[in-house]
């Protein structure tokens, strides 16, 4: 099981973005990581897949495990091979002057060689769609489908654990709903799924746990049952109104008292 | 017209050394963003390496040039790990200018060990004068066409053809993507620039059997500044277009402009055409066109 504990992170030194957050990702189970603009969400993921350093970041308490091994101090490219985690970039990560087919087996890079023509039948078969696309540039598909490509980059890397970056950002509602079903399916299958998103609905409805961090803590956490029908979480993530009907003014005020601290 | 084939056909056999130039430092480029000024130090590094493999210790010459090669690439690597990766993350200028202090203390290295003074270069090839009746074309000439079209085109299918290729060509575009699936981008930076110092190692190499070696020679360096920026920085095909432009504009001034008075006039000649170039396709004539999405 991935599990953080406690963990505080800064950039440049003194940017203090983590201040102490703890949560677990069981293994076989979607765990949603809800949170506003800025609130430290793609932070903890760099922290996990060991990408700090690259941003000038540093762990200055606290760690992460996974199954005990603490990951803090593995370069990405061991936390890839070695202990079987992949992270999709918020910014899909493909390569857009490589082909489809070349970014499929750019992705396949930690794999051995005998491997890769499998791997990427495997991929074809959950994305058929790409199959018709494997000699254009990734530039050039749709968002929908460097979407698709980027999750089948990461599937040729056999992953163990997903840790994705707000998938649905700037994909049509259809196309979103589609992304979630595929999330589903990937689960389904033995994937570990570790999503960070901003459509808390989409989200909360395909994972079996969730947290919601705000300005680097952990403020809430539960089933995605107990979340979804929790009050702050209708009214902040779902745009459910609460309860008892405020004028809007008041409402507003509420809101910003209530800053989850 | 027989007078202008020959000249256009030596200008086109010079231009592919550059364009082996012109490919270190684009291979550079698309890595590290960075343009490499010290590709002068680089050549004359490149060649004394190999100077000493086959001229000092006397190896057979398909001995001496692997590990002269080989040997250059280390040196590049060092560059690498000891001038550009302390410089990751920062502003990609800063690796420029970087690489125009190092020029200078390369520069002061080899004077200091090498000196300035010319040594004896001429590598035992077979004779392959090129005797067409009124063309002629002297063997290091031929010899230096040949070797650097070899070199260029096993880059090119390193590059192209094999999974390191790819994944340079995945790192070139973005170290970020690259780290999401493992590839450990900091080696793939080092193997980058153990090549490009091999590339313009090896046409160090070619260039010093044109004449003699000596360290005055990295000015020829300088020449793969317009040869980058007439084909586009990031352009390995635009490499070996802006080479052979510049080999022929070369030559062919020298043949008929500088008799004509224009004294120099070979030396400005290719940032002449770089300008052009430029007025055409700012991004250089192959220049990546680049994708755009909003
Ligand atoms: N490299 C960096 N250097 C300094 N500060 C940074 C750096 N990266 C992020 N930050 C800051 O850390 C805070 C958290 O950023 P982070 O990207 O983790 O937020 P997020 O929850 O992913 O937000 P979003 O929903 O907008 O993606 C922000 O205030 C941001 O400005
Ligand atoms: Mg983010």
């Amino acid at each position: 099981m991935l599990s953080v504990e406690n963990l505080r992170v800064v950039y440049q030194e003194v940017i203090s973005v983590l201040q102490g957050v703890s949560l677990k990702v069981p293994d076989g189970e979607i765990t949603v990581l809800l949170g506003a603009n800025g609130a430290g969400k793609t932070t903890l993921l760099r922290t996990i897949f060991g990408l700090l350093p690259v941003y000038d970041g540093k762990i200055i308490e606290g760690n992460v495990f996974l199954d005990g091994v603490s990951l803090n101090r593995f370069h990405s490219s061991v936390i890839v091979k070695k202990y079987r985690i992949t992270y999709i970039l918020e910014e899909r990560p493909v390569f857009w002057y490589l082909t489809v087919d070349q970014n499929l087996k750019a992705a396949a890079f930690s794999r051995p060689n005998r491997e890769i023509s499998g791997e990427i039948a495997r991929v074809l078969k959950i994305f058929p769609k790409l199959g018709s696309l494997m000699n254009t540039k990734a530039g050039f598909l749709s968002g929908g489908e460097q979407q698709m490509l980027t999750i089948g980059m990461a599937l040729m890397t056999k992953p163990k654990i997903l840790l994705l970056d707000e998938p649905s950002l700037g994909l049509a509602p259809l196309i979103g709903r589609e992304l979630f079903g595929i999330i589903r399916n990937l689960n389904r299958d033995g994937l570990t799924i570790f999503l960070v998103e901003q459509n808390a609905h989409a989200a909360l409805s395909v994972a079996a746990r969730g947290y919601v961090i705000e300005g680097g803590r952990i403020v809430l956490d539960g089933t995605a049952q107990e979340l979804i029908h929790n009050k702050d979480v209708r009214e902040f993530y779902l745009g459910v109104a609460g309860g008892d009907q405020q004028r809007f003014r008041d409402a507003k005020r509420y809101k910003r008292r209530k800053r989850w601290l | 017209m027989m007078d202008f084939l020959q000249f256009f056909c030596s200008g086109l056999l010079n231009g592919l050394v550059y364009a082996l130039l012109g490919l270190g430092l684009v291979l550079i480029f698309r890595a590290s963003e960075a343009f490499n000024f010290a590709v002068g130090e680089f050549l004359v590094v490149g060649a004394f390496l190999f100077y000493f493999f086959y001229f000092n210790w006397g190896l057979p010459l398909l001995i001496a040039l692997p590990l002269g090669l080989g040997a250059a690439g280390v040196f590049g690597g060092i560059v690498e790990r000891s001038v550009i990766k302390p410089l990751m993350g920062r502003p990609h200028l800063s690796m420029t200018i970087i690489t125009l202090g190092l020029s200078n203390i390369l520069a002061g290295g080899l004077q200091a060990t090498v000196g300035s003074n010319p040594y004896n270069f001429s590598v035992s090839l077979p004779d392959l004068t090129l005797d067409l009746g009124p063309l002629i074309f002297p063997s290091t000439n031929v010899w230096a066409g040949i070797l650097s079209l070899a070199f260029f085109t096993m880059i090119l299918l390193f590059l192209y053809k094999t999974r390191w290729g790819l994944v340079i060509q995945a790192t070139s575009e973005s170290q970020p993507k690259a780290l999401c699936f493992g590839i450990n981008a900091q080696s793939v930076l080092l193997l980058v620039w153990a090549i490009a110092a091999a590339c313009i190692g090896a046409s160090g190499i070619v260039i010093s059997n044109l004449g003699a070696l000596s360290s005055q020679i990295s000015v020829v360096g300088l020449r793969a500044i317009p040869v980058v920026l007439i084909g586009g920085l990031d352009s390995i095909a635009g490499a070996l277009v802006g080479g052979l432009i510049v080999g022929i504009a070369e030559s062919l001034t020298g043949a008929y402009l500088e008799p004509a008075g224009l004294i120099g006039f070979k030396e400005v000649v290719p940032y002449f055409v770089l300008l052009i170039a430029l007025f055409i396709r700012p991004y250089g004539l192959l220049g990546r066109v680049r994708i755009e999405r909003v």
